[in-house]
């Protein structure tokens, strides 16, 4: 039985132990490492992200009309001889498909892969019931002759050993197995289960598609089994959750143009099988077979009726978003998610199996977008996870302490930044313990994997009029959007800036009224004080008065350009400002390569050998990842690629509070990977990913330094 | 025509998911192919429903050449299907998929519980993708009831540690002849 801990202690002692268990993390990593490559060839001579909008459209406009598409399914599924049922509740569809066994006298049943089915626990129903079930897709047999869940959604058995396998099946069989013989292993299973097709009565499947103009449901295998349980049996029940409707064969095209490739990397799977009414069976009373069709709502169409979370419904069960995912990658299925895994798995958990089983597992998302860049379907994935998460803690009313203050504190710009100059006199935690450990994050005692960094003696705001200078008759202006890692950690990184820009006849500005962006307090749940402090920036920062506003922190400048315009959304002239701000915010390397324009004769030629670490906010929240490391070439940088550059270094800021364990596995693989390169300093574009990568550094030895890219490029300059 | 450049794409699509490909000129020699990689994989028949006046041409070589010929009734073979032979109604390029009719139970049963799988395709019958079919095929659909297959391959898994094996519920070879001549 799948058991999903309900609070964060339990979770993290799972998650430990999942650390420890190296087989999964060396089989996940093979798999992380082989699937870019693979979905790469796979999608060649095809656009992706045209694709991905394409299906996105076509789901949503498909959504709010289920009802009306399950009308026409069920007509013309009736026409051609099947019936159609409509279930409410997980539990009506599987006393409809009990009672279905029932009426034809089944004793035996064979199953397809379906999710819908894991959804609704059917074969604890219908093992109750006193019938025989058998997974007939090899993963899920195994998994099922293991009393366990699937760990991930198109490979349900990933997370088990050939040599686990083995043992298995030498108890099935009675007769001892070789590990290293897997062609054996699936011949067992071939024969195994080929007498079970043949003795069956009924066969259940899901479907990946239900084709509203013909009434035909669309299976998508790899095996064949799915074509020998809608074959072999007289009685076929299909279990099919109303988000597969779509309007024609057109649509469900499309979305097979993405499925095996974005799932599996193969450009299509071996057998997709598309079933029109009762078709012939020979064994069955008048030569048709008993065709079923139970389509299931189960809180689809609560759903469907959202506009936010409706587009959790565009989700074609791909798997994609685990594939990507580096929690995914260290810790299996099994810990990240409930039925359903992966991120589309932490938001569909809330809705489909309940707040106790998401409440600690949505905790554990970094918001590095990865899964969000992979969806097929174009979801919001992180957005939705935060969005739950902060449901969660908004109706359990039990909020961490970090993040009463934080609301309490964070609003008021005043107070934040004194409580951040206070830190500095006393560097230790004052006033509440709890309070200044987590609320600036940087503070805590006992996370010994990374050293943390000491508040910056003056703060940016402090020396700003003192390091720049008015410029006479300037070209443009420009704001300084700094960021609280900036201003009161790292203002060298804006001094470096400064540098840069100087004799460019640039007026920069630093306005006061500015304070935090506002993404941890999102990042924790709190939507209104993420709104609060947006409202705040945009009055300090009123685009009319700049041309350009830059930030060196990605988190920032990825906060800005996108979640500001969510969070003020609908609020008059305040929304058209965000939109304004929107068009102005630009990161560092960009504004460098592009808008200064910075040439290689202002740089030192023979500079040395530098990593470069692509944070998840600038390379796939802002959509940069060609200017940095074009503006290290032209300052006579020798840039050198490592492995997993674009993998998140695991801060994701309170992140690293909850899950200590995961952000220092994610840290020591990032940096084992820079070191790898033999190059004397690992850049990177945000302060954020400075502070994990240096504090991890210094905290093992290591003899790179780490610097934000401002610095190094900086440095290069001709003085 | 698009035609020379369709049927490239669809060898070289083909031989990435280790489906066999053959050209033959008509159904004679798809026939003898079939007989012939019977033989050589040691075989004692071929199931071929759906044939129609075609299938007593094929019962005379499995004859001559002492295979068991079954066109009927195949669930009462199942077990002892050795080849499984089809005519494909289209193949779609791009993803080397042979697209079946698969409403009659014995040509289900032939296709998927025969240890290989062989099946003709006339060469006028590949299109470059499955788009260029969504006219046609929803037809088929919507002559009901309908069981329409796309058959990619061999069937597969990698469900054990994601090492690909072939040959876990259906065929562990597919054969594709694409033929020259259309279908008498």
């Amino acid at each position: 039985m799948i058991k999903t801990p309900h609070d964060l202690q339990t979770y993290r002692k799972d998650l430990k132990g999942a650390l420890r268990n190296q087989f999964l993390g060396k089989t996940l990593d093979t798999f992380a490492t082989a699937y870019p490559t693979s979905r790469a060839n796979a999608f060649a001579g095809i656009d992706f992200d045209t694709l991905a909008c394409e299906i996105a459209k076509g789901k949503d406009e498909s959504i709010p009309k289920l009802e009306s598409l399950l009308e026409e399914f069920t007509a013309h599924a009736r026409e051609a001889g099947a019936v159609v049922h409509f279930a409410r509740t997980a539990f009506e569809a599987n006393s409809i498909i009990a009672s279905i066994a029932g009426e034809n006298g089944v004793k035996k049943i064979v199953k397809g892969k379906s999710m819908t089915a894991e959804e609704t626990f059917l074969n604890a129903h219908l093992e109750r019931e006193g019938y025989e079930v058998t997974e007939t897709d090899l993963g899920e047999w195994i998994i099922q002759l293991r009393g366990e869940g699937p760990s991930h959604m198109v490979l349900p058995a990933i997370h088990l050993s050939r040599k686990d396998v083995a043992d298995l099946f030498t108890k099935v069989t009675g007769e001892p197995r070789d590990p290293d013989d897997i062609n054996g292993m699936v011949k067992v299973a071939r024969r195994e289960l080929r007498r079970k097709f043949i003795e069956a009565d009924m066969g259940i499947s899901g479907a990946n598609f239900a084709i509203a103009s013909s009434g035909t449901i669309g299976l998508v295998t790899n095996e064949g089994n799915g074509r020998l349980v809608t074959t072999m049996p007289r009685v076929h029940v299909a279990l099919v959750g109303v988000d597969k409707l779509v309007p024609n064969l057109r649509s469900a095209l499309r979305i097979l143009t993405a499925l095996p490739r974005n799932a599996t990397g193969q450009v299509i799977s071996t057998y997709v099988t598309w079933i029109t009414g009762a078709t012939e069976c020979k064994t069955a009373d008048n030569g048709r077979k008993q065709m079923h069709i139970v389509f299931l709502d189960n809180g689809r169409l609560a759903l469907s009726k959202d506009p936010l979370f409706s587009q959790a419904l565009r989700c074609i069960r791909c798997g994609a978003c685990a594939n990507v995912c580096p929690i995914y990658k260290l810790v299996g299925g099994h810990n990240y998610g409930h039925v359903y895994i992966g991120a589309i798995g932490l938001v569909m958990t809330y809705f489909y199996h309940g707040r106790e089983n998401a409440r600690a597992i949505v905790k554990n998302c970094l918001n590095c977008q990865s899964c969000r860049k992979v969806c097929p379907a174009g979801i919001d994935l992180p957005g939705l996870i935060k969005e739950v998460h902060g449901t969660i803690l908004k109706v359990e009313g039990k909020k961490p302490i970090r993040n009463v203050l934080l609301q309490k504190v964070l609003p008021n710009r005043r107070l934040f930044h004194s409580l951040l100059r206070q830190a500095r006199i006393a560097q230790k935690p004052v006033a509440d313990g709890g309070f200044i450990r987590h609320l600036p994050m940087l503070f805590s005692g006992n996370h010994g994997f990374r050293r943390l960094p000491a508040i910056a003696r003056v703060p940016l705001r402090d020396m700003w009029d003192r390091i720049n200078p008015r410029v006479d008759n300037p070209k443009y202006r420009v704001a300084l959007f700094g960021g609280c890692l900036v201003d009161f950690v790292y203002p060298e990184q804006a001094a470096a800036l400064l540098r840069i820009a100087r004799k460019r006849a640039v007026q920069f500005e630093y306005p006061l009224g500015q304070t935090c962006c506002g993404l941890p307090a999102q990042m924790m749940g709190e939507k209104q004080t993420a709104r609060a402090v947006a409202v705040q920036n945009l009055s300090a920062l009123d685009p009319a008065d700049f041309d350009y506003i830059v930030t060196l922190c990605a988190s920032c400048g990825s906060h800005l350009k996108e979640n500001y315009s969510r969070l003020l959304k609908g609020e008059g002239a305040l929304a058209v400002k965000v939109a304004q701000l929107e068009a102005k915010v630009i990161d560092f390397s960009s504004f460098a390569t592009r808008v200064l324009g910075v040439a290689p004769e202002e740089f030192q030629r023979a500079g040395q050998k530098v990593a470069y670490h692509a944070p998840c906010h600038l390379c796939r929240g802002m959509g940069v990842s060609r200017e940095p490391r074009e503006l290290l070439d032209t300052a006579g940088l020798q840039y050198v690629r490592s492995g997993d550059e674009e993998v998140c270094c695991g801060f994701g800021g309170s992140f690293s509070i909850d899950f200590p364990e995961i952000s220092a596995e994610l840290l020591r693989r990032k940096l084992d990977n820079a070191e790898a390169t033999g190059a004397g300093v690992l850049v990177t574009d945000c302060p954020g990913c400075v502070l994990q990568l240096r504090g991890g550094m210094e905290r093992r030895g290591g003899r790179m330094q780490v610097k934000h890219i401002a610095e190094v490029v900086a440095e290069q300059r001709k003085s | 025509m698009e035609q020379p450049q369709s049927l490239v794409l669809m060898k070289q699509r083909a031989e990435a998911v280790q489906t066999v490909v053959s050209e033959v000129r008509n159904m004679r020699e798809a026939f003898d192919y079939c007989v012939e990689l019977a033989k050589k994989e040691g075989l004692q028949s071929i199931a071929a429903p759906g044939l129609g006046k075609n299938a007593s041409a094929l019962g005379t070589i499995c004859k001559k050449n002492g295979l068991n010929f079954l066109t009927k009734n195949l669930r009462e073979h199942i077990g002892r299907i050795g080849t499984g032979f089809t005519v494909a109604n289209w193949g779609i390029a791009e993803t080397a998929t042979l697209v079946i009719d698969s409403g009659s139970e014995d040509l289900r049963i032939a296709t998927m519980l025969g240890e290989i799988h062989v099946a003709a395709l006339p060469r006028s019958r590949i299109v470059a993708d499955a788009a260029a079919l969504e006219e046609e095929l929803t037809r088929m659909m919507k002559t009901t009831p309908s069981y329409l297959s796309f058959i990619s391959g061999a069937s597969r898994t990698a469900d054990i540690e994601r090492v690909l094996t072939i040959g876990v519920h259906g065929p562990q070879q597919l054969h594709m002849l694409i033929m020259e001549e259309e279908l008498l």
